[in-house]
């Protein structure tokens, strides 16, 4: 038994003695990298790609057009370049030389194809929204590596599209996902709907080949087990650790973590539409009542930073040099008196998504009562949180990884949107909003985003009350991996990987 | 017998149809559906609709059973609403892993639990009854998932003498490495092996001072002969039943077993399918696994029946 045993932890330790099948030489061996995977739709369709798990597989074999660096800015990728005319509703991207895995050159055909099909809601891509911006009948393929979209309306920040999540680049034609075909850094090797998936270096990518010659993407949804994989060497790769897996891992010296600071914005959602948030009295008390501090203190053990009401601490376009928000219990029970609420009862949603939100829900319930709020929490299943909560109960918990700021304005905050889910609707903000869009100079199209974040953070609802970590961790053998806020795209980038 | 074992299947066959209407009844009440699960965050509700359009949702809750039941009945339980691939493909891969872990653990069970509660039984109050069972009771007490972490702790990461987890393995490759099974079928096998092998040492004790042993013993049969006659078989008739219970007990188990494990397992599938809304597939995992407790609880009561033949049985 220990000979099998021992013989089972070599094998899986990346010796290097996997070999580089494919591709042209180069490369050692096989990397795992262990991710959770449960409640996903478990497709390498690339433009249905709703969680973390769905982008690492996507980003092994796909390109996108441009991708995020880590504070959201847009960086080029298969678009060499991009340019638009002076009212902002043409843009000509120029593509770069690139080719499919069967060799097929990519083309402006591909990427037509590619932004056609993510646009269709029956597709359900997460970028569906921002991309049916476009106009495609009147968008052309202007021959080989040229294409011009025409958008519905004027829009410098256009480019972050290129960056989304759910618009990578797929072959014209492709409806199959079973042998999939992309231009990104591995090849297909064989995939099982909730199992693993295996990729192999090509040794033709643009952007250099792969250092690994294999890579598995397995799934292990349980915390622990990716862990304990870890810690015996089964895999390279933990995603999403926390708590006391965090712990546990600063204390390990056979591992790193690579912790992306403030990565993710822990929300409370008061829905601003109805009973009793439609009184921007209780909206300001309860800002004002809750103990940011003590939150992260307790709620985040420690791990993140006290959130100031506004999304995206770090990204370009958030506002800096504000007053950060102040716990004022004698202010707040003011207003909550002022309103006539004083012992009114109210209910947040929370589950078990995130760690945090239980443990909030109850200091919060403390903290409110302090001002004359009664607060209660009502679990829901994880699985079907997010959508219940789009159309029920009047407070929310809510995560949110980074985005770029004017994406997340556009799909959260701004009156009707799909996402907006505290009702906020302001004409003032909403027209700042749109002339930041139409506007061609970015220092002014920044100064406006800001304006527009400052209102919102007062009237919106969404109140960010922390900033919390987002933890991966790594073998020590690993090298060329290094901590990134997911959604951008040095976060498990694989390609760049290699085992000392 | 004949008559017994037919009416027992009818039974069986009415008891997996209950609780397949219970299944689905439960299933349609949960909130959210599968659309809403896929879509989650990030679908506008338009996007929701039409993937419940596309999936057949938003038909009535008897029209999507009956459809799921006339399938079903043609051998077809149609495909996953998640991944769209038939629902037999991802059950008939988890089943290998639940094999792989479940029938090692019932043969632990099976050999050890009556040799040591027939041992602890025979010698009641020795050092070795008493050893054997404050052990029995330590490790009843301690949950599944915990002596699963105890033991990765311990035996995989502190001595490093077996692989910790499964994670990324499907049947073929824990086949090939089976080092890596030790450990979850040890977990899945404890609790069982205690509940049974203390019901064992009950009987044997109970059977040993009865009145029917003392006769034996005064119409001068020999110990032994009274043990292995009388004592054992009406022990283990009794056990036989409780040994059918086990295997019901291993598949709740597996669920928290292949889950500190990283294993993939029927447990876990089941797990994600109700978390997925995924009806069809729910309604697969539930026709096996009753289908499964029918099967096994007949059989255990058919060898009761056979070593000790008593009429209350037959109720």
């Amino acid at each position: 038994m220990a000979l099998a045993a021992s013989g089972l932890l070599t094998a899986c330790g990346g010796d290097g003695k996997t070999g580089s099948a494919g591709g042209s030489g180069g490369g050692n061996g096989l990397f795992r990298a262990a991710f959770s995977a449960g409640g996903s739709q478990e497709t390498l369709d690339p433009h249905v790609a709703p969680n973390f798990v769905d982008q690492a597989r996507a980003k092994a074999l796909y390109d996108t057009l441009a991708t995020y660096a880590d504070d959201m800015s847009v960086r080029a990728r298969l678009a060499e370049s991009w340019e638009s005319d002076t009212s902002g509703t043409r843009w000509r991207i120029r593509l770069r030389s690139a080719q499919f895995h069967d060799g097929r050159p990519v083309t402006a055909k591909d990427v037509l194809y590619s932004y056609r099909r993510a646009a269709d809601p029956a597709t359900g891509s997460p970028s569906q929204v921002l991309l049916s911006a476009i106009d495609f009948a009147a968008s052309k393929d202007e021959g080989g590596r040229s294409v011009v979209f025409v958008l519905k309306a004027p829009n410098f920040e256009f480019p972050t599209v290129f960056a989304g999540p759910g618009t990578e680049i797929i072959p014209d034609g492709t409806k199959e996902f079973g042998e999939p075909i992309g231009s990104g850094p591995f090849t297909y090797v064989s995939f099982t709907p909730g199992g693993t998936a295996r990729y192999r270096r090509w040794g033709d990518h643009w952007d250099a080949a792969p250092h690994l010659a294999e890579l598995e993407i397995v799934p292990a949804n349980d915390e622990s087990a990716r862990l304990n994989a870890l810690l015996s060497g089964q895999v390279h790769y933990a995603a999403d650790m926390a708590g006391a897996s965090v712990e546990r891992l600063k204390k390990e010296g056979s591992t790193r973590l690579l912790t992306a600071e403030r990565a993710t914005a822990q929300q409370m959602l008061l829905r601003t539409g109805r009973e009793p948030f439609n009184d921007p009295r209780l909206v300001r008390a309860v800002q004002l009542g809750i103990d940011r501090e003590a939150l992260v203190r307790i709620a985040l053990a420690g791990h993140g930073e006290a959130g100031d009401d506004l999304f995206g601490k770090g990204l370009r376009g958030y506002p800096d040099h504000l007053e950060p928000r102040e716990r004022n219990v004698e202010k707040a029970r003011r207003l909550v008196k002022d309103a006539g609420a004083e012992g009114l009862h109210l209910t947040v949603e929370t589950s078990s998504v995130d760690a945090a939100w239980e443990p909030a829900a109850e200091l919060m319930a403390r903290q409110l009562k302090e001002i004359g709020l009664k607060l209660s929490a009502n679990t829901r299943a994880s699985s079907t949180y997010f959508s219940e909560i789009k159309t029920k109960g009047v407070a929310a918990f809510n995560t949110t990884s980074t985005l770029p700021v004017s994406d997340f304005l556009q799909q959260r905050v701004r009156g009707g949107a799909a996402r907006n889910q505290t009702q906020y609707s302001s004409k003032k903000f909403d027209a700042l909003l749109d002339r930041a869009r139409t506007t061609r100079d970015e220092g002014d199209r920044l100064s406006l985003l800001v304006r527009a974040q400052k209102i919102a953070r007062d009237e919106s609802g969404l109140l960010v009350w922390a900033f919390s970590d987002a933890n991966d961790a790594i073998g020590r053998s690993v090298r060329g991996l290094r901590a990134a806020p997911p959604n951008s795209h040095d976060w498990a980038r694989f390609d760049r990987v290699h085992m000392a | 017998m004949r008559a017994y074992v037919l009416r027992r299947s009818l039974l069986a066959f009415l008891q997996c149809l209950v609780v397949l209407v219970a299944v689905f009844a439960v299933g349609a009440l949960l909130p959210g559906d599968t659309a809403d699960v896929l879509r989650g965050e990030l679908g506008t509700p338009q996007q929701v609709a039409a993937l419940r359009h596309q999936l057949g949702l938003d038909e009535p809750v008897w029209a999507r059973f009956a459809h799921w039941l006339g399938a079903l009945l043609t051998g077809d339980p149609g495909n996953s609403l998640t991944t769209g691939l038939p629902v037999g493909d991802d059950i008939g891969r988890r089943a290998g892993v639940t094999l792989l872990l479940g029938v090692p653990a019932l043969v632990c069970v099976m050999v050890l639990a009556p040799l040591l509660g027939t041992v602890s039984g025979l010698r009641e109050g020795s050092r070795i009854d008493r050893t054997l069972n404050t052990a029995a009771v330590l490790l009843h007490a301690v949950p599944e998932f915990v002596l699963g972490l105890l033991l990765i702790a311990s035996v995989s990461l502190g001595a490093g003498l077996l692989p910790a987890t499964a994670v990324g393995m499907d049947t073929a490759a824990l086949l090939a490495q089976p080092a890596v099974l030790v450990l979850p079928v040890a977990v899945l096998t404890a609790r069982h092996l205690c509940d049974l092998a203390r019901q064992i040492r009950v009987g044997v004790a109970a059977q040993r001072h009865g009145a029917v042993a003392e006769h034996l013993r005064l119409l001068g049969m020999r110990e032994r002969t009274v043990v292995l006659r009388h004592v054992l078989p009406n022990a283990l008739g009794a056990a036989a039943q409780q040994f059918a219970r086990c295997v019901e007990g291993l598949l709740g188990g597996a669920v928290l077993v292949e889950a500190v494990f990283g294993l993939r397992g029927l447990g876990g599938g089941f797990v994600e399918a109700v978390q997925n809304r995924d009806l069809p597939q729910v309604q697969t995992y539930a026709l096996l696994f009753a289908g499964t407790a029918v099967v096994v609880n007949l059989v255990g009561d058919l060898v009761a029946h056979r070593l000790a033949p008593r009429r209350e049985l037959v109720a």
